[in-house]
């Protein structure tokens, strides 16, 4: 599903590289679930950024879906995002401005999803994290803990067949983390969906089948997790 | 997506209720005087545009120097009135013409059987023409009957209700009384014409036909001035019909020249030529002989709506990019959820398009409040709901939304829309530093035409009290003008009234002033002065002051002969010591008279600041011709004059009972002058205040996002150890500078244009520099008082808050 071929990520500053990513190469494939860990600044956001579209690579070469994405037009990345990617946030990044049942409807809305559709499909998905009760709150009147459900549960809206996670339990507390981290695994497992996250912890990375180790912007190791 | 977009934005709009207030209610104000001003402007443009038909209608034109306010040549809406004859007879393209008599006066009285005499504006006397050239349309009568014999008047339908309740009038007569002792002429009413639905630059009630405009003067050396209009069948070339007025006029010229034993030659030197022209209807208005036309006048006020009107769009951009730090978030998001640029920038020009709607219906709401103010102010009647050209002014004011609208949205969708996800996403955006550039020379750009403002108020009001102070020359106290002709009888009687001092006329008094040209030949030298014929006690009705020799008086027998007064302005022109000095001067005749110079006078002032006093000559003998005008002038000699007037009008009631008494003190003529420098002024206050709060009001929004934007900044400087004080200076510190460049830029800019309104003014201040000082000051410290409120509020929050943030 993701082909990433000696991806490298650098700021030229006054003639020096700063390298972020080095010649990394790395094959994901559909249905995976996979932790990008490491120190802080070995480029694992960097990496998740690249893979989400969000940034684009100094050099190497990216295959998404067997398409190269290295030199994409934003129409077509645009309708990756609506068709293929959702992303979770470690600050959730909820509109304020939109209810609970707002936020999880506007990416069905970007992909013109007819109206009863939506309502069935959100619906579910209330019902599925049982926020049913806080479908007309604002962001700001949940926990934490409730955004972050809120930020999955709109990264599931439009169907997507990869979802991108940075650190989607950093602002949590543990037996929150955990509860996200079951979600995740749930999805993975019985809707098959693939997971990419990059996490600090290792406790959160067993949930995975697969970590990438990264250090200095380089893969240092890839291993995959025993159940 | 439409509806939740605009849910989106009422919500942004509610969550910061105080700067969509300050947005919405500062556009609405810019609207408001733009508006005002297009109403205006559709006002004056709506001149004589009653009929399709008005398009054949010309005005003719004589160039001349007779009554005009310098004694110079212009071409003037009054021409000899056998010019009317001549163009009928050889001027084939007019295929009719008519003549209309000046009104003279202020008014003309009107009796109604035995009912008291009211006086009537706007009564013109015509010839029989009048209809054949002006399509009104007839309530009652024909236009081809109604003027056909004389005394004969044809009203319309508004007069006609006011006087007889009713516009069932046909048959009715009244008596028309032009000026006091006028035996009047009883005319019989032919025709109601229905009021025009737009103004006219011939403003009149009535058109009567007396019969004098019928025929010229029988003697070749008088004449007398009308307004001359004339029609064309159809589309002329107006070139060539000009090129045949002026070879008749040249003509007729050269014809009466040689019967009053004039050369052609003598007349037309020193630069002057004979010019006759017809210019069409529709631009009479907008070019006025003497005075600037109206959109001349009105340069200053569109410049300064204008101004205003982007003051109010600048505060706009500059608070929604401020608000872009919050909304950027919401951008990022959206885009990682796959929306399109355009789609993101249609949804920031709907909020803006929200916010400007509101501010338009709130412009209207204002402009409904302010029009009758607005009214009062211009002397003229605009209404918005029930105007003329509603449809129009509609779609201009659409045009204008969506030019707003466009300028004010444009730039903050555009710089929101354009946001990088990833900076947003990862929290970095809110200190970038962005835009700042631009909102910073928006802010100097508003403060230059605040201080600008500023400064003109002080200027103008020095200006105005040294005017409103100034030495007139005379004593205005205690002195009214009963605007009507001199007569012996009637001044004898009333200077037998206690309490009366002096009773005289004069042609040069303020607020009716009449200027003549006299030509003297002095040493040798040809001079052009003002003559004034004056009856023998006018100037010391008038109180003016003396500065040599000595005023007219009776005991001197060659006063009624010879003698002169000259004022200053004339003095300096001819020499030194002009008392006793003699001067000659051509009659009609050929003749040379001489005349002695027995005083000179201060100069006093008999027109508004901006003309200068006219070198003048005084005499009160009719030697070298005379002119008179309706002036007589009672000086009292006690300050409860009141009474006394009840007396002189007792008097007026027994002699001319046909015609209303009325009168003008002097001071009300002195302020009816000062009145359109003090709307001027009035409406200068009012824009700058507009101006100065709409500033400020931005000013203080954008000091909030700054402050909110370096929120953790202070913190950090306040856990370093600096007192709150430090931090509120340091906020200040970068507006300071903002608001201390705008003083610099504005100085030049306002010291040019003051000095050019202070040039209009032939008597004038000198540029002075403490309203400068001031307006820097007071710039200066409400800035620092907006910027410190906000300021203040960011210094003493508790730095834990901001840092625990991050």
């Amino acid at each position: 599903m993701i082909q990433l071929t000696n991806i490298e990520k650098y700021y030229a500053n006054k003639g020096v590289k700063n390298y972020v990513l080095r010649l990394v190469t790395t094959t994901i494939n559909q249905g995976e679930f996979v932790s990008i860990m490491g120190p802080s600044g070995a480029g694992k956001s960097t990496l998740l950024n690249i893979i989400g579209m969000l940034e684009e690579p100094t050099y190497g070469t990216y295959h998404f879906m067997g398409e190269d994405v290295t030199s994409l037009s934003e129409r077509k990345r645009i309708e990756l995002y609506r068709n293929h990617i959702g992303f979770v946030f470690q600050a959730y990044h909820l509109i304020d401005e939109m209810t609970v049942y707002e936020n999880i409807e506007a990416p069905l809305l970007y992909k013109k999803v007819g109206s009863a559709e939506r309502a069935s499909r959100i619906a579910d998905l209330l019902d599925r994290f049982n926020i049913v009760a806080k479908k007309d709150l604002f962001p700001n009147q949940l926990s934490g803990g409730q955004q972050q459900l809120v930020g999955i549960a709109r990264a599931l809206a439009a169907q997507p067949s990869i979802i991108l996670a940075d650190e989607p339990t950093g602002n949590l507390q543990s037996a929150q983390a955990e509860e996200i981290m079951s979600l995740f695994k749930k999805l993975n497992e019985e809707e098959g969906i693939t997971i990419i996250q990059v996490t600090h912890s290792e406790k959160n990375a067993q949930y995975g089948n697969r970590i990438l180790h990264i250090a200095d912007g380089v893969v240092k190791e890839d291993v995959a997790v025993l159940s | 997506m439409f509806k939740l977009n605009l849910k989106i934005a009422w919500r942004n709009l509610w969550k910061n209720k105080v700067y969509a207030a300050i947005n919405i209610g500062g556009l609405a104000l810019g609207l408001t005087a733009f508006v005002l001003m297009l109403l205006y402007i559709n006002y004056e443009k709506s001149y004589d545009n009653w009929s399709p038909d008005l398009k054949n209608v010309y005005q003719i034109r004589e160039k001349h120097d007779f009554f005009t306010p310098d004694n110079k040549e212009h071409w003037q809406e009054i021409s000899n009135s056998r010019i009317a004859g001549i163009i009928k007879e050889s001027v084939p393209q007019f295929t009719a013409v008519t003549k209309i008599d000046q009104e003279w006066g202020n008014g003309f009285s009107v009796k109604i059987d035995h009912a008291d005499p009211v006086m009537v504006k706007g009564i013109k006397d015509a010839d029989s023409a009048f209809f054949n050239v002006f399509p009104y349309q007839f309530i009652q009568g024909t236009a081809a009957n109604a003027l056909k014999e004389p005394n004969t008047v044809v009203i319309k339908q508004s007069l006609a209700n006011k006087l007889y309740g009713t516009d069932h009038v046909l048959g009715k007569e009244f008596k028309l009384v032009r000026w006091r002792d006028d035996t009047g002429n009883s005319l019989k009413i032919t025709g109601v014409i229905a009021d025009v639905n737009t103004p006219e630059s011939i403003q009149f009630n009535a058109v009567s036909h007396t019969g004098d405009q019928d025929h010229d003067p029988d003697q070749i050396g008088s004449s007398h001035y009308t307004q001359i209009y004339a029609k064309s069948e159809g589309d002329i070339d107006t070139l060539s019909a000009n090129k045949s007025l002026q070879k008749v006029y040249v003509d007729f010229k050269k014809k009466s020249f040689a019967a009053e034993k004039l050369s052609f030659k003598d007349v037309y030197k020193d630069g002057k030529s004979p010019g006759l022209k017809a210019i069409s209807l529709k631009d009479v208005h907008p070019n006025p002989p003497f005075s600037l036309n109206w959109l001349d006048k009105l340069k200053p006020v569109i410049g300064i709506s204008i101004f205003l009107l982007v003051v109010s769009i600048i505060n706009f951009i500059n608070l929604a990019t401020a608000q872009s730090v919050q909304r950027a978030k919401e951008v990022g998001v959206k885009k990682v959820l796959g929306a399109y640029k355009k789609q993101l920038i249609l949804q920031f020009l709907i909020e803006s398009t929200l916010q400007s709607i509101s501010a338009l219906f709130l412009s209207v709401i204002l402009i409904e409040i302010l029009l009758p103010a607005f009214n009062h102010q211009f002397n003229i009647t605009l209404s918005f709901w029930h105007n003329e050209y509603l449809f129009s002014i509609v779609l201009q004011l659409i045009a204008v939304f969506i030019v707003v609208t466009l300028l004010a949205g444009c730039y903050p969708a555009w710089i929101l829309s354009n946001c990088n996800p990833v900076s947003v996403l990862k929290g970095n955006y809110g200190n970038s530093l962005k835009g700042i550039t631009l909102r910073n020379v928006l802010v100097v750009f508003q403060f230059i035409i605040s201080v600008t403002f500023i400064i003109a108020i002080g200027v103008m009001h020095l200006q105005t009290k040294y005017i409103s102070g100034k030495d007139l020359g005379f004593d205005r106290d205690k002195l009214i003008n009963l605007r009507t002709g001199y007569d012996q009888n009637f001044a004898d009687k009333i200077r037998r009234i206690p309490g009366v001092q002096y009773v005289s006329t004069t042609t040069q008094v303020m607020g009716n002033a009449f200027n003549n040209k006299s030509k003297i030949i002095y040493k040798g030298r040809e001079v052009n002065l003002n003559g004034v014929t004056v009856t023998m006690d006018a100037l010391q009705t008038l109180g003016v002051k003396l500065v040599s020799g000595r005023l007219f008086a009776k005991e001197y027998v060659q006063d009624t002969i010879n003698s002169v007064v000259l004022n200053e302005a004339a003095a300096g022109l001819l020499g030194k010591n002009m008392v006793g000095q003699t001067y000659g001067k051509v009659d009609y005749q050929g003749k040379t008279i001489t005349f002695q110079v027995v005083g000179v006078i201060k100069n006093y002032h008999n027109e508004g600041f901006d003309k200068a006093v006219l070198p003048t000559v005084y005499k009160v003998s009719n030697l070298g011709g005379t002119s008179n005008t309706n002036n007589l002038l009672v000086r009292f000699d006690t300050k409860n004059y009141k009474g006394v007037i009840n007396k002189i009008e007792g008097e007026w009631k027994k002699l001319y009972p046909d015609f209303p008494f009325q009168y003008q003190s002097m001071d009300d003529a002195f302020s009816e002058i000062l009145e359109e420098n003090k709307r001027f002024m009035n409406m200068i206050v009012l824009f700058s205040v507009v101006s100065v709060s709409l500033s400020l009001l931005g000013l203080f929004a954008l000091s909030t996002f700054v402050a909110k934007r370096r929120t953790k900044e202070i913190a950090v400087r306040k856990v370093l150890g600096a007192s709150n004080f430090q931090i509120v200076n340091l906020l200040n510190k970068s507006f300071l500078i903002l608001v201390v460049t705008a003083n610099l830029i504005s100085w030049p800019i306002a010291y040019i244009l003051v000095k050019k309104w202070l040039e209009g003014f032939a008597y004038r201040i000198e540029l002075p520099l403490y309203p400068f000082l001031l307006s820097s000051t007071i710039s200066i410290v409400i800035a620092v008082l907006t910027v410190s409120i906000q300021a203040r509020k960011t210094a003493i929050a508790e730095p834990v808050v901001a840092l625990k943030y991050e």
